[in-house]
Formats: C-alpha cells, sequence, structure tokens
C-alpha cells in the first residue's frame, strides 16, 4: 500500500500529516509536486520549447549583423564621420595628451556616473569601490534574503518594488552618464577673472618664492591660471568647483597652500610619477619650461577661497 | 516468427539503418553522449513555458557569437602599443569582411550585457532563484561579473583615446580600493603605468582567462537547469509544482469511491 510516506529522514516519523510543516519541508515537497507535474504534464524540450529558443536565437544574431551593418555604413569613407552608431575609430591613444574625454562604454555608465556623485577624497571610496561592492554582495545574496516560496509577483511587495527602484537609479544613473557634459575648455577660459578675483591670486603671487630673478610673478600668474584652464588639467582635478572628479584627482583649490614650492611643482609637472610613484597623471613637460614656470607659480599661488 | 514475414526490401532496410547508427552506437557504447544529448532533447520541461524563458539561450547565442568572432579578430589583432590600433584599422578596412566581424565583436558585446541583464530580471520577476535554484542564480551572478569584466578588458584594446583613459579611470577605480587597491592596479597594468604589458595582460584575461571562466560557468548554469528543471511563469494557473487541493486521508482503502493514490510512487 502506498501511504505517501515522507521519504526524508528529518520529517517526524509519528505521521502528523495535518500538522504544520517547516518552511524547508514545504519547500522540499513543493519541488517533489513540481517534479511530478513536469513529468506528467510536461512538454519535451525538443522540439517545443527549442523552437522558441531557436527563434529567438536567430533574432539575436540578425540584431548584432544589422547593428555591425548600421554602424559601418551609415559611417563609411572617413575613419572620423560618425555614423548612427559612432565613429569606426577614435584617435589612438596618446597618454601625452592634455585634453580628452574619458568615457567608458554606455553599459558602465551607471559606475561612471557615481564617480561625479562622490567626490573626492571624502566619499569617493563610496563611488568607486563602496556602493558596487555592496550591490554585488547583495545581488548573490538574493535568494538567502528572500526565502519564501511565493513566486506570484503580486505577493511579493518588497521584491516587487526593489525591483523597480533598482532598475529606475540604475536608468537615471546610465542616462544622466550618457548626457553628462566634460568641461570644455572655452567656458573654463571665462572663469579665469572670477579665480584670479576669488583667489587673490595676484596678491598671493607676490608671496611665491624660488622663482627666478627678474620673473614678474604677476605675468606668470596670469598666465599659469589661462594655461591651466586651457591644456586639460580640469578634465581629471577639480578648481573652485569646475572640473571633473573622475579619474579621482585631488582638488586643486589650495594647492598652494601646502607650500611644496614652485620647483616641486614644476618637477611633478614634468614627470607626475617620478616624484608621486604609481601617480597615472600624464606628464606635461611638452608645455616647455616657461609654461610650467607660469603653471607653477598659478598653483602655488592658489592658497584657497577665502 | 516475423522474421519468416520480412520481405528482401524491409531487410535491406534494417541494414542500412544498422549500417547508419552504427557510429552513434559505437559512440553511445563508449561514451554514454548520445543518451545523455538524447536526454536533454527529450527531457520535460513544464507545458506553460514561454517566450520570456528564450533570454538564457539567447543570452548563450550571443556569447557564442562573441566566441566565434572573438577568434576571428584575435587572427588578425596585435596586442601591441605600437601596432594594436593599426591591426584594428587594419581589420575595419582591409580584411574581407573584417568589418562585420568587429562590429558584431562591438555590438554583440552590447547585446550580450542587456540579455544578461533581461535573463536576470526574467528570474527574479518570476521568482525562479528560489528553493532548490539558489546556486544557479549565484553562478549567473558571476557570469553578469565575467560578462561585465569582458566589456572592462575589451574596452582597452582597440587602443584609441577613449578607451586608454576610460581604462585609466577603471584601473584608478580599483586603486582606491583598501588595503589591496595599489596591489590590484598594479596587477592590472603590469606595471607603474599603461603600456604595451598592461595590453598584452588585458588581451590574455579578456581572451583567455574571462572566456574559460565564463565556458565552465555556463556549463555549470546548464548542468543545474537541466537537473532542477526550469520554472513555470508563477502567474500560470498550470504552474507545475502549484498547490494541489488536499488530498483525501490515505488510511482508507483505495477502492470503488476514493480513487487510489494519484501518482505512481513506483518511481
Amino acid at each position: 500500500m502506498s501511504t505517501r510516506p515522507t521519504e526524508r529522514p528529518d520529517v517526524s516519523p509519528d505521521g502528523d500529516r495535518s500538522g504544520v510543516m517547516t518552511p524547508l519541508e514545504e519547500r522540499r515537497a513543493e519541488f517533489k509536486r513540481y517534479k511530478e507535474d513536469v513529468k506528467e504534464r510536461g512538454k519535451p524540450f525538443y522540439p517545443f520549447a527549442m523552437f522558441h529558443d531557436t527563434v529567438m536565437s536567430l533574432v539575436v544574431v540578425c540584431v548584432i549583423v544589422a547593428l555591425a551593418c548600421i554602424w559601418k555604413f551609415t559611417a563609411h569613407e572617413s575613419a572620423d564621420s560618425s555614423g548612427w552608431l559612432g565613429p569606426l575609430y577614435k584617435d589612438k591613444a596618446d597618454p601625452g595628451t592634455t585634453s580628452f574625454v574619458p568615457r567608458p562604454d554606455w553599459y558602465f555608465y551607471f559606475l561612471f556616473y557615481l564617480l561625479r556623485i562622490f567626490k573626492w577624497p571624502e566619499s569617493v571610496l563610496l563611488g568607486t569601490v563602496g556602493i558596487p561592492t555592496i550591490a554585488l554582495i547583495l545581488l548573490l545574496a538574493v535568494p538567502f534574503i528572500d526565502t519564501r516560496r511565493e513566486r506570484r509577483l503580486t505577493r511579493r511587495p518588497v521584491a516587487l518594488v526593489a525591483a523597480i527602484l533598482v532598475v529606475l537609479s540604475m536608468g537615471v544613473l546610465t542616462y544622466k552618464g550618457a548626457t553628462a557634459q566634460e568641461a570644455i575648455a572655452s567656458e573654463l577660459k571665462a572663469k579665469v577673472p572670477t579665480w584670479i578675483k576669488d583667489q587673490n591670486l595676484i596678491a598671493n603671487s607676490k608671496q611665491v618664492r624660488g622663482l627666478p630673478p627678474g620673473s614678474n610673478p604677476q605675468k606668470l600668474v596670469v598666465r599659469g591660471v589661462t594655461i591651466f584652464s586651457q591644456v586639460g588639467c580640469l578634465t581629471c582635478h577639480t578648481y573652485l568647483g569646475s572640473g571633473s572628479s573622475n579619474l579621482g584627482a585631488p582638488n586643486l583649490s589650495a594647492e598652494g597652500a601646502k607650500q611644496k614650492g614652485v620647483q616641486f611643482q614644476i618637477n611633478h609637472l614634468q614627470c607626475p610619477a617620478c616624484v608621486n610613484p604609481g601617480s597615472p597623471m600624464p606628464s606635461f613637460a611638452a608645455l616647455g619650461n616657461d609654461n610650467l614656470l607660469a603653471l607653477a607659480t598659478f598653483l602655488e599661488s592658489s592658497k584657497g577661497k577665502q | 516468427m516475423a522474421t519468416r514475414t520480412r520481405t528482401p526490401r524491409q531487410v535491406r532496410q534494417e541494414k542500412a539503418e544498422i549500417a547508419v547508427n552504427y557510429p552513434l552506437d559505437w559512440l553511445e557504447e563508449r561514451s554514454g553522449l548520445v543518451g545523455g544529448v538524447r536526454y536533454f532533447l527529450f527531457r520535460k520541461v513544464p507545458s506553460d513555458t514561454n517566450w520570456f524563458h528564450t533570454l538564457g539561450s539567447a543570452t548563450l547565442t550571443a556569447f557564442l557569437v562573441q566566441a566565434a568572432t572573438g577568434v576571428i579578430l584575435a587572427m588578425y589583432y596585435k596586442p601591441d602599443p605600437n601596432q594594436a590600433y593599426e591591426s584594428v584599422q587594419h581589420i575595419t578596412n582591409d580584411v574581407t569582411l573584417g568589418w562585420l566581424v568587429r562590429g558584431m565583436h562591438k555590438w554583440g558585446a552590447s547585446v550580450f550585457i542587456i540579455l544578461m541583464f533581461l535573463h536576470m530580471g526574467r528570474v527574479f520577476l518570476f521568482g525562479a532563484y528560489k528553493y532548490p535554484r539558489e546556486l544557479n542564480w549565484i553562478v549567473g551572478v558571476l557570469l553578469l561579473a565575467c560578462g561585465m569584466l569582458e566589456g572592462f578588458t575589451g574596452y582597452l584594446l582597440p587602443w584609441d583615446q577613449t578607451s586608454y583613459w576610460a581604462t585609466v579611470v577603471g584601473i584608478n577605480i580599483n586603486g582606491t580600493a583598501p588595503f589591496v587597491g595599489s596591489f590590484l592596479s598594479q596587477i592590472l597594468r603590469g606595471g607603474a603605468e599603461i603600456n604595451g604589458d598592461t595590453i598584452a595582460r588585458f588581451y590574455a584575461i579578456h581572451m583567455l582567462l574571462l572566456p574559460g571562466a565564463i565556458f565552465a560557468l555556463i556549463g555549470l548554469h546548464l548542468y543545474l537547469i537541466v537537473r532542477l528543471g526550469v520554472t513555470s511563469p508563477p502567474w500560470s494557473k498550470e504552474a507545475a509544482g502549484r498547490e494541489r487541493p488536499p488530498e483525501p486521508p490515505s488510511n482508507g482503502r483505495a477502492g470503488l469511491i476514493r480513487p487510489g493514490p494519484r501518482r505512481g510512487i513506483s518511481r
């Protein structure tokens, strides 16, 4: 006689059939029912499910081929002519460049934008490592956080709200990352007079020591601030709220307050990694000694907004 | 008996069948693979699976496209800072259909990532990560992480301005990690700065380490799917594993009025 005895050793053998099952027993019983139902009423994978899979896979391959064709045929001829899906290739990598726009592939825009929310250096760790790590751990832990058997979405309000919030925030971050404008040189140059005034650069420059004899600190600092606005320092650094902290480079508003000296600044600009091992900052030696002296004077004069 | 009634035509047919089946039988006898494939193909799935359930195999297809186009690209690509950019131009402009292969690889990456997220969304909304499929969810998340890392390492390889500086950002992001940060970015760069070592390193990770890991994880993922089965849509009236109306007490005699045990226990 088959009396549906439990096959599990951990179920009490006193056969309390009407009694309450533990959650684990319930889940096991459900999976047993699932296996039975599939065996009785299921359909064979081939050809039924496989037909759907094959159609969908063909669609995927066609979409990929179509994207490649659109990309190629709307951007043909000259290398940098941008088609509907962007140019075929951009300029060759140049580690010595001074103006560039670091931009990841679109599916990293959400991370990219997190870096703009959390500013260097106080909270940047949250944006770079903190939030992504927490998100990954939460994602891995989903089956252990939500252990109920219920699968209908209407009865899983927390999961539903969490899913909507995640999709929304990823969408917003990706959109913001996609539309984030890098500061362009002409906009920054317009800020030069404000910086000179706010930072009191002219007065500060007279106190800068270590300038070569006979040099005019006032001229140097004005030239320095102009170069600073144009050669791309602010693609990585921030200065009085301008620029971007994408690369995690420090705020330079009060660089001069550290009193490192003109010679240090010149050495650093010529070879950042020599002075500061591991620094990813590119060399600005190509600007020439005069320009570097002007930049160094400007940096040493920047003592922070008073 | 039956042998006597067979016509010569039937005999010929049988012989032909044996000859055709011989390689399969040979393989089956030595490996059991034919039985495995047959089990895979003819296993039962819930009757109410639908188009949502194709997202996983679509993701697999996208990955296979990446693998196939990646192999072809590897035949022409040169992981060297002085030649990488030129070799990508060569592939795009000179190699027959090179633009197509490169375009498929470039855009296939986006399709792959999108499909991974859609598939994950489907599994989440269906509650398909629940008992006993927790492990398969974890394998899936690892696959997602590997896929994103493929995107990160592959982005440097064209060696253009955007890819170079995006990689600087990416490595700096790793560099901010507590304790291991500087160590990690040193390893990724292969030194103090991004140069030829970095590009070779990213290339090896991109086409050896990560694809190997992804293939292995996909194997595990599929094994677990076949072993545990796919879930029915939660809204389905036919959903496999649904609660059944309470069965009558089992201590009564099976007979005229009460039907016998509903399901064969003989399994």
